[in-house]
Parts: structure tokens; C-alpha cells; sequence
């Protein structure tokens, strides 16, 4: 792809993207084959992760990125251009094992900035990334999108210790790694160029805060949607559930009430060993304290205790702990992520103030959890894709 | 007990006295053990063996429990092997409890490979019980052999690596003894006896009696597509007509209680044990159909491990069976399938 320039404008400054001339028509690409993908639902996606992908390509969503990094688009001449930004190249991408959508919906947003991308996947799981390729080759028409993908675009299967994680590493400017704490140290710990860059988005832990008067069904069914999508598994998911204002009994009511709703909320049957690991954690949080009830047929376990009880480690236990906001700040993980809140007063200055003292990364709505976007972990990784050139005249 | 456990295992069964046994046993437990406490804070007595307080098999993966009473006296932890999941059980070993289950454990063996006490070969390295105030899965059950055993002699090199046979031990040895016991676990006994045996091995082989007595999974061996006739068939090849394989299913977190297979294809509960099979989903007893299968033992005191669910998957079988043993018997189908829960890869 060849490419152009692109301005924007935020406030009185104007920005110059160099980006391939095709970017808009890649945008639209993406865009129309979601029609082809409410046709059907490879075997590799859940029902939930294919309607977000589909969702994800909307036109204004994809053009997201751009107004939130750049501003909006405006036409050449508009005023002095006072920073270029041109893509830094060609970008490695680091996927685990059982990663859920994080592997195709990075390749989406670089496939806007045109940039060669090669992706490694997890060796011992289903590759989501891959399945998604082939699914929009084989559904795309001949066009932009198409040969981008075909030509620009490597999805590989191997394992840590395979001769590609060293070329990757060694020909790429941008280093993306999803993964463990360990995983990324040893990949941005490859030989690389030296004026490349890398972001680790590493093992974090999500929360729910709830203020009690804000408790309704509609959040409650909102908030079991959110958790048993992944459970534990997601670093987006909650592992606990604080209620801010309330006490024991509210926090044992709210459970019971979560266990009531689960099976109209989520009905089915979950695998059975996902039915037996619920089996043990109902066990093992009950022999450390906590109040602990089975939801669904034994699809996920939700139990009270206190707040400086420690969250078990288990894919479908979902704690709850009454507290105060400085109990509940005491007990916040050093990994926090995302702190999902319901609040009467969601635009109070004391959310942003205990996003400031915190490593909160992310300070969103509940059904705004899993949202994935160019701004992750701390990280504005999208529009660091791009160097920034200083213009002045 | 110990008077049960002089009887043979399978007769003379009365769940009458193994049910107020383990009544009694688990409000011991109880008392003795917090933790499990917290996890049945209402029992208060069973009327039928399903009502009696079990325990996941994988708590004792997160958690090492103990349980206290007069006079116990803590000795080894036992430490499983970890192949599924990557994290080891352990299981605290008390003395009176031990001394049950070896007497347990040599009366189900004896049921199956006879008395006669003759040399055991072990598939394993001495290197593997050099670990202080710890016992792998695998030692102990070679340990278990032990009261059959005139004298014990390790076979590999290496404990991690069946191909390191000592094959000029082994020659030794068949120049000395006729009738052996060799014990190992599945899918080491089968790398180690597969292999290219060398010819000098496989004349002394030829005519000899040997009851090889093996445990651990098959999953290594299906990936391998290797199926229990051709495991038998080799292992046996050129032996006296009366070399037996024995496979046996056991759990460290029911230690003592071994499950061999019958010549029909089931497993006999001894009479101080017993078996449940529940439904995953509602946790109900299910009969007559599949489901995870629940072991429990009067034996175990030191931890409340006497009652465990475990992740197999299995199914009770009614009526006699033509081996003669009486009890009840159930059918092992295998381990609960694995489905990963997908995400960033935080667990």
C-alpha cells in the first residue's frame, strides 16, 4: 500500500498521518464483512466473542482510534502542520496460550496503520487470530483489505523457546506481548533494534465497585454477563465484587441474589470439569472463610468474605466483600487493571482522585469491562505505533 | 480395624460397621480439622454413605490439611506427581494411619499377584527417595510392594528418563531369581520394557514368571495410541504362562486403597472402602450411569482425606462379578474431559 498523507485536528493544532492511501477503504472493508459474519460463527468463537468482533468493526468505532490519538479529520491546508506522525514499521505480536479476542482485534487496529505485522499464538490452544484470518480471506472480496492481509499479515504457531521469538524480535520496530510477567521479560529480553519499542501487557487482576444504592437487576445481569464470560481468565474480568456502603448481610443478599439470577441470566450447562473445578472452589474458599454458594448448575461460585480475605484462584469463583472505599482501596491488587464502577455519582472528583493515588489502568462502566481498545494498559500502544516528527515553520 | 483388615478384602463385607465407622471417623475429622469444618458446618451424622462429608480432590492441592487428636504423630507428606494440572497434592502421612494402609494396601495386592515373596523391581531410581520429609506418588507405590518383596532393587539410571534401564542389574538378577515382581508406573514400565531389549536380556526373559504390577494414567500411552492388549502382550512376551499384568487405580489422597482390574474388566471396592458416583452438575449419587466417582476409606486420620471426590469419571456396576469378588465394583471410564476457560492468560 502506498502511502498518503492525513490531517487532523485537535484544539488549534493540525497533525499530518502518514498513512496508506487505502486506510478509509480498509476501514469500510472491515466493515462490510460483517454481514458475512452474522451468516455464520466458525466453531472456534463463542456466540458473545463473534458479536464483538462484529461490533468492534463498525465504521465509527474503526475511525476511534484515529479521532482519540490525532483529532478530527480536517482538509489539507487548514493551518500549520506542527507534528508528523509516521508509522514506525513493522510490529511483532506475542499471543499466549487460550487468549480470547485480544489476538484478532490487535491485528484490526494494525491493519489501519498498514503496517507489516507477524503474529506468534499460543502452541497449545485454539488459534483465534488464525481462524479469523482465514474467515476474512475467504470472505473478502479482491480488495485493499484482502491483499493486506495476505500479503503484510503472518499468524504463526510455535513455542517460547522457537527460533521465531529471536526473529521476531530482531526485525521488528514495535513489540507487542500479551502474556505472563515471565513470557514478556524473556521476549523483550531478545536481541532487537535499538530504537524499537515494546509494550508487555502482562497478569493484571479487574474489580467491580458498587455503590449500594446504585444495586438494580439490570447491573446485577450486566455484572454476571461480564464475569462469566471468562471468569478469572480474563484480565478484564472481576474477581471481586466490592460493595462500597454495605455490610454483611447486604453483601450475602447480593450473592443470593447473583445465584438466583444466574441460571436466566446464563443457562446451560457449563464443561464438566469447569462443573468440578466450581465443586472444589466452593470447598476450598469455605475452609478459608469465605460464605460460599454454588450459582447455576454448578457453573461459577459466588462467596462473601472479608475484604482483606484473599480472592481464590479459580476460573468461575467470583468474590464479594462489604467495605468502605478506604478498606476497598487498601485491598486493591498491585495489578490492578480495570476497575469497572457504579456509582450515583460516576463523574465525582473522588473517582479520579483514587484513580490518581492507584495503579488503576482502566475506570469504566461495568459493560465497558472487556472493551478493548488503542489505549491499553496505561499504554496509548495504538498511537505509538507511530514516531512523532516535530514541524515548525 | 486392624481385625477387618486381617480378613480378605473381598468378603465378608457389612456396610452396617464401615458406615458408623466412617461416621465416626469423619466427626473425629471434623473436630480435628478447621478447615474442613468450614466446609461442612452443619453436618451433624449420616444415615447412608452419600451423606457422609467428602472432600474435592483438588483442595488438597491448595491446601495442606491436618487433622489433630490425641497421640497423632505426623510423618512424611505425600506429594502426587502433578501431570495435569502442574500443582502436586499433598497429603500428611500420620503413623497409625500408615500402618493401616500398607496392611491395606498388601491385602488388596496379595488378592492379586498372591503372597509369594519375591524380589521387586522397581522402574524408578533410589535417587527418587532421597527427598527428606517427602514421598512422591511414585515411590510410595512402589513402597506398597514392599511386604511381597524378599529384597528391592531400582532398575533406572534416571528416575525421569525410561531409557536409562540398568540392563546389566537386570541380567544379574534374572541369572538369579525365576519369579519377580516388577513394579512401575504405566507409561515408564511400557518406555522402559518397549524399548529395544537387548538380545541377552530377552534369552534370560524367556520362561520366566514375573507379575508386573503397574498404576498412574494411560494418557501418555493413548497419545502414543498404545492400547492395553499390545501393552500386556509385550510386556509379557517369551514369559511363563503364569506372568500376570496388574493395572491399578489409585490416588494419593486414597492412599492404601488400591483398585487393581479384574480379569473382566472392573474394579472391586475392598470391605473397608467404598464408592459413590455423582452427577458433576447437581452432585446427587447416580446410579447405573456415569459420573465422578467419590472414594472413601476408613483408614485415613491424620487429614481428612478418608472421603474424597475425585476427577475420574467412572460408573458402578450391580451384580456379581464373574471374578468371583464380592463388593461393590465400578467401572474406571477415565478423567473429566478438559475444556480450557479462554482469556488473557492471567491463570
Amino acid at each position: 500500500m502506498s502511502d498518503s498523507l492525513h490531517f487532523y485536528g485537535k484544539s488549534s493544532d493540525v497533525v499530518a498521518v502518514s498513512l496508506p492511501n487505502q486506510t478509509g477503504s480498509v476501514i469500510d472493508q472491515w466493515s462490510e464483512l460483517r454481514s458475512a459474519m452474522t451468516q455464520t460463527v466458525p466453531d472456534s468463537f463463542t456466540r458473545d466473542e463473534w458479536a464483538y468482533l462484529m461490533s468492534f468493526l463498525d465504521t465509527t468505532h474503526l475511525n476511534q482510534p484515529f479521532k482519540e490519538c490525532f483529532g478530527e479529520t480536517i482538509p489539507a491546508g487548514a493551518g500549520p502542520v506542527v507534528r508528523l506522525f509516521r508509522p514506525r514499521g513493522r510490529i511483532a505480536l506475542w499471543l499466549p496460550n487460550n487468549v480470547s479476542l485480544l489476538g484478532p482485534l490487535t491485528l484490526i487496529l494494525v491493519s489501519l496503520t498498514g503496517q507489516p505485522l507477524r503474529i506468534k499464538a499460543g502452541s497449545q490452544s485454539n488459534n483465534l487470530t488464525k481462524d479469523f484470518l482465514d474467515f476474512a480471506s475467504s470472505r473478502l472480496s479482491d480488495c485493499a483489505l484482502r491483499r493486506y492481509l495476505a500479503d503484510s499479515v503472518i499468524c504463526e504457531t510455535f513455542d517460547r523457546h522457537h527460533i521465531g521469538n529471536t526473529e521476531m524480535a530482531g526485525e521488528a520496530q514495535v513489540r507487542i506481548v500479551f502474556g505472563s510477567n515471565e513470557a514478556a521479560r524473556e521476549i523483550h529480553s531478545l536481541p532487537h533494534p535499538l530504537e524499537s519499542i515494546g509494550f508487555s501487557f502482562v497478569d493484571r487482576r479487574s474489580e467491580v465497585w458498587i455503590e449500594e444504592e446504585s444495586l438494580s437487576d439490570k447491573l446485577l445481569t450486566t455484572l454476571l454477563k461480564i464475569f462469566a464470560i471468562y471468569g478469572q481468565a480474563g484480565c478484564t474480568s472481576p474477581r471481586r465484587v466490592v460493595l462500597l456502603g454495605g455490610d454483611t448481610s447486604s453483601a450475602l443478599a447480593l450473592r443470593d441474589r447473583l445465584v438466583e439470577l444466574w441460571p436466566t441470566v446464563l443457562p446451560g450447562l457449563p464443561a464438566m470439569n469447569v462443573a468440578s473445578e466450581n465443586t472444589m472452589a466452593r470447598q476450598w474458599a469455605a475452609a478459608l472463610g469465605w460464605d460460599a454458594r454454588i450459582a447455576g448448575s454448578n457453573a461459577g461460585v459466588i462467596a462473601v468474605g472479608e475484604p482483606d480475605l484473599l480472592v481464590i484462584d479459580s476460573g468461575m469463583f467470583l468474590g464479594i466483600s462489604a467495605a468502605t472505599p478506604e478498606q476497598a482501596e487498601r485491598t486493591l491488587p498491585d495489578n490492578i487493571q480495570t476497575l469497572g464502577y457504579a456509582s450515583q455519582e460516576p463523574n465525582h472528583i473522588r473517582w479520579l482522585e483514587l484513580v490518581a493515588r492507584n495503579r488503576i489502568k482502566r475506570l469504566v462502566g461495568l459493560d465497558e469491562m472487556h472493551h478493548f481498545g488503542p489505549l491499553w494498559d496505561g499504554s496509548e500502544f495504538w498511537r505509538q505505533l507511530f514516531e512523532a516528527v516535530e514541524i515548525s515553520s | 480395624m486392624k481385625e477387618l483388615l486381617a480378613a480378605p478384602p473381598y468378603s465378608n463385607r457389612n456396610d452396617d460397621d464401615l458406615l458408623r465407622a466412617l461416621v465416626s471417623l469423619s466427626a473425629e475429622q471434623l473436630s480435628g480439622c478447621p478447615e474442613y469444618r468450614r466446609v461442612w458446618p452443619d453436618w451433624s451424622g449420616a444415615d447412608k454413605f452419600d451423606e457422609l462429608p467428602w472432600l474435592h480432590v483438588g483442595v488438597f492441592k491448595h491446601l495442606e490439611l491436618r487433622t489433630h487428636f490425641d497421640g497423632v504423630h505426623y510423618e512424611r507428606t505425600l506429594k502426587s506427581s502433578a501431570t495435569s494440572s502442574g500443582v502436586s497434592s499433598l497429603i500428611v502421612l500420620d503413623r497409625d494411619s500408615s500402618e493401616l494402609q500398607s496392611m491395606s494396601s498388601l491385602a488388596i495386592l496379595r488378592d492379586f499377584v498372591g503372597g509369594e515373596i519375591r524380589p521387586l523391581l522397581v522402574l524408578d531410581s533410589a535417587k527418587s527417595l532421597r527427598v527428606r520429609g517427602h514421598l512422591s506418588a511414585r515411590v510410595a507405590a512402589a513402597l506398597s510392594l514392599k511386604p511381597l518383596a524378599s529384597e528391592i532393587h531400582f532398575l533406572l539410571e534416571d528416575p525421569e528418563d525410561a531409557r536409562s534401564m540398568q540392563w546389566d542389574k537386570l541380567e544379574a538378577l534374572l541369572d538369579r531369581f525365576d519369579d519377580l515382581l516388577v513394579y512401575g508406573f504405566t507409561w515408564i514400565l511400557w518406555m522402559a520394557w518397549s524399548a529395544e531389549i537387548p538380545e541377552r536380556i530377552r534369552s534370560k526373559l524367556t520362561g520366566k514368571r514375573i507379575q508386573f504390577v503397574h498404576s498412574g494414567g494411560w494418557k501418555k500411552l493413548e497419545d502414543r495410541k498404545i492400547e492395553r492388549q499390545e501393552f500386556d502382550r509385550t510386556l509379557l512376551m517369551d514369559l511363563s504362562p503364569d506372568s500376570r499384568v496388574v493395572d491399578y487405580y489409585g490416588l494419593v489422597e486414597q492412599v492404601g486403597i488400591i483398585y487393581p482390574l479384574c480379569e473382566y474388566g472392573y474394579r472391586h471396592v475392598p470391605a473397608w472402602a467404598h464408592v459413590i458416583v455423582r452427577d458433576p452438575y447437581t452432585l446427587q449419587p447416580l446410579l447405573n450411569q456415569p459420573g465422578q466417582l467419590q472414594l472413601l476409606n476408613a483408614l485415613a486420620r491424620g487429614a481428612p482425606y478418608h472421603n474424597v471426590l475425585t476427577e475420574d469419571v467412572g460408573k458402578i456396576i450391580e451384580g456379581p462379578c464373574p471374578c468371583n469378588r464380592s463388593g461393590p465394583k465400578f467401572e474406571l471410564i477415565g478423567r473429566i474431559p478438559k475444556a480450557e476457560l479462554r482469556g488473557c492468560a492471567n491463570v
